[in-house]
């Protein structure tokens, strides 16, 4: 039955891929890429269907995961951000060679700008070098196309495709038409089921690197192939020809019919900017590529783009940026630019118990100890001096080990902490943490744990113990792991108990000068960005004593509540009680004890 | 029709986003959108482009949004990037808000206020898409504004 429903890019890459008969679904959270699989979750309670789709620890186990899946006969995908493609990169190229067996689709969200990442790549240059062939849709309705290609696509070539989406496609929404059709596929794992013709499978299941070789001419036949097919799509009638993939060829159609140069460029859309054949453009007087983030089209038909200084080399391509392009080749007059006035840096959120924690630390090591963070909301603690790097995720962990090791071979003495979020601790925190012990290097170790990912959007953890579906789940105890590994020193505190959280700091400090081994404190407080977190929250109301608060700004500065704010007219600070949850912690931050609970 | 929605995690930005919507889509117009929100949760800035029956993509170029809705002041300036009309609830719309109706509620009376001022969807439009609890707040809005707008020489219409 079709529908029009009003879905977001991510929500559009869910029906596709589950319309399309996909029932092995996992990946690791990544902004903009999370909101795919709860929707599929949401499409599985209703449908009942049989199947798997949930969390993986990280993005190379989802990604290996999904591909044995597909080894099964079972079509499988998995999403990921582009910079956790990059912790899949090894299974990734490995499926392309291997292929499988059942349609196998990898998600990936770019995001250029960059809106919420480390980095602004281009996954479809990770594509190429996988020789893996790549959708990338201009709409929201073409997400939800191509998300079903990519799975014909992929079972009539037994090969992998990628899914490239961007920022503004999968926070875009759109109403589009659906069939919200779910076939009630037979679901029929099978593996290893005809042991007659088992080592001929095996040639290509456990290659070796002899049998690699036939598997690579293997792939590049099926990449010809494809090419082969691969046409660009032709728009309006001029001799400047724009080659285009991905949400820029929209923002080109609304330029060109809104500046009316109908007859003045042509459009040649890629929907799959990867297996391309080559062909010369000749009959155009110029031929330009304007994609994003990085030159692929560009590179392939050597048209002019980056490389030539016409397009930015950074940054996203927005309608602004192109109409700027359509002036630098006389096309429209020239536009003065808007200056856009900066926003308020972002904050933890008002009540975040990362940041009481966090204070906590500050006061006890000071603010010369090495403060090594990682990927999650408490990066945001650099606002207030509590973290000297962001690198990626899990290398808190091993930028605290070799930090502390050179100045512990120096014979000099530092304090160095290392502090992860509990989701990052096990996405990549682990290997990081067993050198550590190994090599005998005593740092502190902070996790915070607040029971989710909250970044992202608060999706489960390996912590918990119920899955969407009402099954039991073993939930992973993180105090366990590290003492498993051996830490002797494992400790648990809400920071919410500031009085406990400092002794147990102070402890640590200690144990830390006559330790040769790490030693972990978990500060363990729920994310209050949660319906149940906020609800479940102590309430301790405050209140700022006007004739003790001497507006000096400490608490602004070196505490960052978005609630607290300064006030010129009287010149003290005061809290605005509509962000205020009255969680009561930053009673503990004013030296001139202005900030009192106030006791019912 | 181009709309920005501007305002802080919190304030109702993605509802006010998605009532809209739900408007256009039940008059038979098709509607692109996209939400930018920050690192930041609550308290972060929060903005929503919507093209409401035009374009392919949702985003719009800067300075060229036909209203710009304001949920917290101090984005003014940088909500005047995208457009010069700019609609912004005054305090005491607000503070009325507040008294008029319980807290969960006050986005549909500001919605109703929003309706008022700019006859961007018909009344009929929005009530089809409330609920009954919602539908009362609305209305309450929607004449404490309009009686408002006839006093006023009308700079907002
Ligand atoms: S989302 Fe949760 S963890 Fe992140 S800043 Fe807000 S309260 Fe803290
Ligand atoms: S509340 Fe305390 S820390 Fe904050 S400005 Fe006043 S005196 Fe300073
Ligand atoms: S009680 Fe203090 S720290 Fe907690 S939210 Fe309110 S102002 Fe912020």
């Amino acid at each position: 039955m079709l529908k029009r429903l009003y879905l977001s890019g991510n929500e559009a890459i869910a029906y596709g891929l589950i319309e399309g008969g996909v029932r092995f679904l996992t990946g690791y959270p990544g902004t903009p890429s999370s909101e795919i699989l709860p929707t599929a979750q949401k499409l599985k309670l209703r449908y009942k269907f049989k199947g798997f789709i949930d969390w993986a620890v990280n993005e190379k186990v989802a990604l290996e995961m999904a591909f044995s899946a597909s080894l099964c006969g079972v079509k499988s995908a998995v999403t990921m951000k582009q910079v956790g493609l990059n912790v899949a990169m090894d299974p990734f190229l490995n499926a392309a060679y291997v292929g499988p067996k059942a349609s196998f689709v990898v998600v990936v969200a770019d995001d250029p700008g960059p809106h919420s990442s480390q980095t602004e790549q281009d996954s479809r240059l990770a594509a190429y070098l996988a020789k893996v062939p790549v959708l990338d849709p201009s709409t929201v309705e073409e997400a939800y196309l191509f998300a079903k290609k990519a799975l014909e696509l992929s079972s009539e070539f037994e090969i992998p495709l990628m899914l490239r989406t961007t920022t503004r496609i999968s926070h875009g929404k759109s109403d589009i038409v659906v069939s919200e059709e779910f076939p009630q596929e037979e679901f029929n794992p099978s593996f290893k089921e005809n042991l007659k013709n088992w080592n001929i499978e095996l040639q290509r299941l456990a290659a070796t690197p002899k049998l690699r070789h036939l598997l690579h001419k293997r792939l590049n036949e099926k990449l010809d192939a494809l090419a082969e097919r691969n046409k660009p799509r032709f728009f309006y009638q001029g001799d400047i020809l724009i080659l285009t993939s991905g949400i820029v060829f929209s923002y080109l159609v609304e330029l060109i019919e809104e500046h009316q140069l109908e007859n003045k460029i042509t459009l040649a859309k890629f929907d799959m900017p990867f297996p391309v054949k080559y062909q010369k453009f000749s009959e155009f007087k110029r031929v330009i590529t304007l994609e994003e983030t990085s030159p692929l089209l560009e590179l392939f038909f050597d048209t002019e783009g980056r490389r030539n200084g016409l397009v930015p080399k950074e940054g996203e391509l927005t309608p602004e940026v192109c109409e700027k392009i359509f002036s630098r080749l006389g096309l429209i007059p020239e536009k003065k630019s808007i200056a856009i006035p900066p926003l308020k840096r972002p904050s933890l959120c008002p009540g975040c118990g990362h940041r009481i924690g966090l204070f906590a630390l500050k006061k006890v090591f000071g603010k010369k100890a090495i403060f090594c963070g990682d990927i999650g909301c408490y990066t945001l603690a650099l606002n207030f001096g509590v973290t000297d790097t962001v690198f990626c995720m899990g290398a808190s962990l091993s930028f605290a080990t070799a930090i502390k090791k050179l100045f512990d071979e120096k014979e000099k003495q530092r304090e160095v902490v290392g502090i992860i979020g509990d989701s990052t601790f096990l996405h990549s925190g682990i290997p990081p943490l067993i050198d550590a012990y190994h090599y005998r290097v005593p740092f502190l170790l902070i996790i915070l744990d607040n029971e989710t990912v909250g970044m992202t959007g608060n999706q489960k953890t390996p912590a918990h113990r119920v899955s969407y579906e009402g099954k039991p789940l073993n939930p992973v105890k993180i105090e366990k792991i590290l003492e498993g590994l051996g830490l002797d020193f494992v400790k648990v505190v809400d920071p919410y108990d500031y009085k406990e959280t400092l002794q147990v700091l102070k402890e640590a400090k200690e144990y830390l000068k006559i330790s040769d081994k790490p030693c972990a404190v978990i500060m363990r407080h729920p994310c209050v960005y949660t319906r149940e977190g906020l609800l479940n929250n102590p309430k301790r109301p405050v209140q700022i004593l006007e004739e003790k608060c001497t507006g000096c700004k400490f608490c602004l500065s070196e505490f960052e509540c978005p609630a607290l704010y300064f006030d010129e007219s009287s010149e003290k600070v005061c809290i605005d009680k509509t962000l205020c949850i009255d969680c009561g912690c930053c009673q503990f931050v004013c030296p001139k004890k202005a900030i009192l609970e106030v006791k019912a | 029709m181009k709309l920005v929605i501007l305002g802080k995690g919190g304030q109702g930005v993605l509802f006010f986003s998605k009532i809209l919507a739900q408007m256009a889509l039940n008059e038979g117009r098709s509607v692109k959108a996209t939400e930018i929100k920050g690192m930041a949760k609550k308290g972060g800035v929060v903005e929503v482009q919507m093209k409401i029956d035009e374009g392919l993509s949702p985003l719009i170029k800067r300075g060229e949004a036909d209203l710009v809705i304001l949920l917290s002041p101090d984005l003014e300036e940088y909500g005047k990037t995208f457009g010069q009309k700019i609609l912004k609830f005054t305090e005491e719309e607000i503070k009325k808000a507040f008294e008029k109706v319980p807290q969960r509620l006050v986005n549909t009376y500001l919605l109703g206020v929003l309706l008022a001022r700019h006859k961007i969807f018909d009344k009929k439009t929005a009530l089809k898409v409330l609920d009954e609890e919602n539908k009362k707040s609305f209305l309450k809005g929607y004449e404490d504004a309009e009686k408002n707008v006839q006093s006023q020489d009308g700079d907002f219409t």
